[in-house]
């Protein structure tokens, strides 16, 4: 915690400053930067006096801390998605629309680590600092974009009529011209990854849609034998959701020009969380917003999708493997598998799985050097609070 | 174009039944026999074994089966002694081998680590308009058409090493171009959901619908990658280009109000952007790496464009026309498909009453009918023709235009590309 005089001097400074700039870390001086990373601490510590102090202490919303910077990668986004053609621009801009936007986590975890990592943000008001931002928010674009560019072609491949509470795009526009504007998200991405002039980044991001689509692959063409593989599992939880994430990280990391160990560390937090997020979103498809079995979509096992909880169970009762390697096409076995799964420890044990990657996640943030700068130090603890919200969300 | 549908049907069948259908083989056999010296050669028997090999792989297996075969009797004809005119050297035979290399590496780039999808991805890279490999046999001798001289001294030195760096690279934009044409025809042909609810929905149909979005994505992924290992950013810029170009045309196709569907203007747009772009980007892509000037790779693409553009033009001709030169024995599939073509859009300048018969829609084969007679009346064949001509008289100036060279392979492959716009205007098929 500051001491009281400090912070008040600097609220004062701040308040005659009367800046109408945005706050973002990139356009404030020293003392602001401390105001903006306490109020961050701050928000914490008051969430827990005013909830009384026997509830479990709230979290700071690592959303928040970023959310102008997002806001700015999200409005370029919307310019950099126009095409020569109206049909394609509002296509490829449908889930950049006001209100279509979704959480942003990929922008945000990428912004946060820019700053987690930043070594050089002692003097933002020579221009050198805003520079490698910007790159930064260059690379949170494209990951946007890749992400959105899955999306769009994983609906069509699931045959999803909602995303995100709203109407799909393939529900709207049909197939043929969601996948098409998957193909043009994805080729746009790719031209601003080249922009960046950085033969690595590219070549990461590259890996990253490589990764993507092997990771449906293996969903698609899955064998009964590797249904019932955890290995697989986990292989196929990587590609589909982390890779993108741990690869933009480690991308951010080797724009700012950072050592192999600190990339590699943006590697395995984006790698970490991803999986986490991941598995308790396999909780999720069978607790829904209850804690208990019954409220939920069971959309994952009713597409024949094995996860996690289920690998667990059937490692409790063997006999549940001749079921799963049936398949699902028989909604009875569907019924049998649920039985099953409540009687076992397959969510719990998911759940602590979970636990284990968000802690490594966390650990990677812990390893990384040691900074005094507040905005690195407020930034770092928004992304290890930030595996805890995906540990305790509910929907 | 339709040739682009039966590939598209196969990709569909090719899941369940991973074989191909022998009617649809025939269809695509190669023109090989027609091109080179059938006349000396006399009757034109394909071996056996590559008989065998169609029905199994496809015409591409036995494409390149009798290719080899007509390469070995040409080879043969020339030792016999009897001076053979320069022009009856196929074009695609002086690539030959290299395309062999090419294709045994995409296969391998392919493999991934799922079969399924590679057999699917890899049938296509094995079959081709005329059962040749268009693209990559372009770029491969374009790049051997802008190679700057070596002098026989730098024979295994450093200038040839680097040499066969280039020659490399360029491949890899070969088989890059290649990726890309695969991915956008299986992307191109996913159905939409009132084709599957006409009751077709069938597992196989859906099945073939979901591995062909996913082939298509798992090319375009890999073109990524080898795109970015080239690591030159005017050359990905160029290719990501030509692939927002293929994604535009498709939507412009599909979403045409009905004033566009009558501009001349609007339908050539679409096929530049559709056929040309891919070809032209292509070309100016090799070129590029190959050090040239700005001129000189303008050059390369203003080739480029114009032989797509001819291309394109004739594939509408023959849609109507087919192998016969009357019309209405082709397979007349753009217009059962909705598509207004060249042909048609000249026919309905002449007739502008025509006009109303194609608001109409196709659904009613009467209405193809009276179209039909309207364009047999009219001059839209010829005009088209005559246009496809324009195009490809202007590619043939590009490669002339290009800076003079005494190498004989240059030399060669420069003759072999204006050979090949001829090719592209006189096809039957």
């Amino acid at each position: 915690m500051l001491p009281g005089r400090i912070l008040l001097a600097g609220l004062r400074r701040s308040a005659s400053a009367a800046s109408s700039v945005a706050q973002s870390p990139k356009n404030m001086c020293y003392w602001d930067r401390v105001i903006w990373s306490s109020r961050y601490f701050h928000s914490a510590s008051d969430n827990a006096f005013s909830e009384g102090g026997s509830k479990a202490k709230e979290l700071p919303d690592p959303f928040a801390l970023i959310k102008d910077e997002v806001s700015e990668v999200t409005d370029r986004l919307r310019s950099m998605v126009v095409a020569e053609i109206p049909e394609l621009t509002s296509t490829a801009g449908y889930f950049f629309r006001a209100g279509a936007e979704g959480k942003r986590t990929c922008p945000t975890v990428l912004l946060l680590m820019a700053s987690a990592i930043s070594t050089d943000m002692s003097d933002p008001i020579v221009g050198l600092e805003n520079k490698p931002r910007a790159r930064h928010m260059r690379v949170a674009e494209i990951t946007e974009m890749i992400h959105i560019s899955n999306l769009i072609h994983d609906d069509v491949l699931d045959n999803a009529d909602t995303r995100r509470g709203m109407d799909s795009l393939n529900f709207t526009v049909g197939k043929k011209l969601a996948v098409l504007a998957g193909d043009f998200l994805l080729f746009r991405a790719f031209s601003a990854a080249v922009a960046l002039d950085n033969t690595e980044v590219v070549s990461l991001l590259a890996t990253a849609v490589n990764n993507l689509v092997t990771g449906e692959l293996m969903q698609l063409t899955i064998t009964p034998a590797q249904r019932c593989s955890m290995d697989y599992y986990l292989q196929k939880t990587y590609y589909k959701t982390a890779a993108l994430i741990s690869n933009s990280c480690k991308a951010v990391a080797v724009l700012s020009g950072q050592t192999t160990e600190v990339q590699d560390l943006a590697y395995q937090y984006g790698r970490h969380l991803g999986i986490a997020y991941q598995l308790i979103d396999d909780i999720l498809d069978f607790t829904g917003t209850s804690a208990s079995l019954g409220k939920a979509s069971f959309s994952d096992i009713n597409q024949g999708i094995v996860t996690a909880p289920i690998l667990f169970a059937m490692e409790e009762f063997p006999q549940l493997r001749e079921i799963v390697e049936q398949g699902f096409d028989d909604p009875s076995n569907v019924d049998v598998v649920l039985k099953y799964l409540q009687k076992s420890q397959g969510i719990e044990r998911t759940r602590l799985l979970a636990a284990e990657h968000a802690k490594l996640a966390a650990a990677a943030i812990d390893d990384l050097p040691a900074s005094e700068d507040p905005v690195v130090l407020s930034s770092r603890q928004a992304l290890k609070d930030l595996t805890q919200k995906f540990l305790r969300r509910t929907k | 174009m339709s040739w682009r549908w039966a590939l598209a049907r196969r990709v569909a069948t090719l899941a369940a039944t991973g074989g191909g259908g022998g009617a649809q083989a025939q269809r695509l056999l190669p023109t090989s026999s027609a091109a080179a010296g059938t006349g000396l050669l006399g009757q034109h028997h394909m071996p056996l074994a590559s008989q065998i090999r169609s029905k199994v792989v496809g015409c591409r297996g036995a494409a390149l089966v009798s290719s080899r075969w007509l390469h070995d009797a040409q080879y043969q004809v020339r030792q016999d002694g009897a001076s053979r005119p320069q022009e009856q050297q196929d074009p695609f035979e002086l690539v030959a081998d290299e395309l062999s290399l090419l294709a045994n590496r995409l296969r391998s780039m392919v493999a991934a680590e799922v079969p399924k999808l590679a057999s699917a991805a890899e049938y296509f890279f094995k079959v081709g308009a005329e059962g040749k490999r268009f693209r990559p046999t372009v770029l491969l001798l374009m790049a051997s058409a802008l190679k700057f001289p070596l002098s026989e001294s730098t024979e295994g030195g450093v200038l040839s090493i680097l040499a066969d760096k280039l020659r490399t690279r360029q491949q890899n934009i070969a088989e890059i171009t290649e990726m890309i044409h695969v991915a956008s025809l299986l992307h191109d042909d996913v159905l939409d959901d009132a084709d599957t609810r006409r009751g077709v929905s069938s597992l196989n149909l859906i099945m073939g619908n979901k591995l062909s979005v996913l082939a298509g994505d798992f090319l375009l992924s890999r073109a990524c990658v080898a795109l970015a290992a080239l690591g030159n950013t005017e050359v990905v810029s160029l290719m990501a280009t030509a692939v927002e170009h293929l994604v535009t045309g498709e939507t412009m196709q599909i979403s045409t109000s009905r004033e566009q569907r009558r501009s001349m203007e609007y339908y050539l747009q679409k096929t530049y952007y559709k056929t040309a772009s891919l070809i032209s980007n292509s070309c100016k892509a090799v070129a590029i790496l190959a050090g040239h000037t700005a001129e000189v790779s303008m050059l390369a693409c203003e080739y480029g464009r114009n032989l797509g553009l001819a291309f394109q033009l004739i594939d509408d001709v023959l849609d109507f026309t087919g192998t016969s030169a009357s019309l209405g024995k082709g397979s007349l599939s753009d217009i059962r498909h909705g598509i207004i073509t060249a042909p048609m859009l000249y026919a309905i300048e002449e007739f502008p009453q025509l006009q109303e018969v194609v608001d109409r829609g196709f659904d009613n084969p009467a209405n193809i009918e009276i179209a039909l007679d309207y364009l047999r009346k009219s001059r839209g064949i010829e005009r088209t023709k005559e246009l496809a001509r324009e195009h490809a008289d202007r590619a043939v100036k590009a490669i002339e235009s290009l800076p003079d060279s005494d190498d004989e392979d240059v030399l060669t492959s420069r003759r072999a590309l204006i050979d090949i716009t001829e090719r592209v205007i006189t096809r039957t098929k």
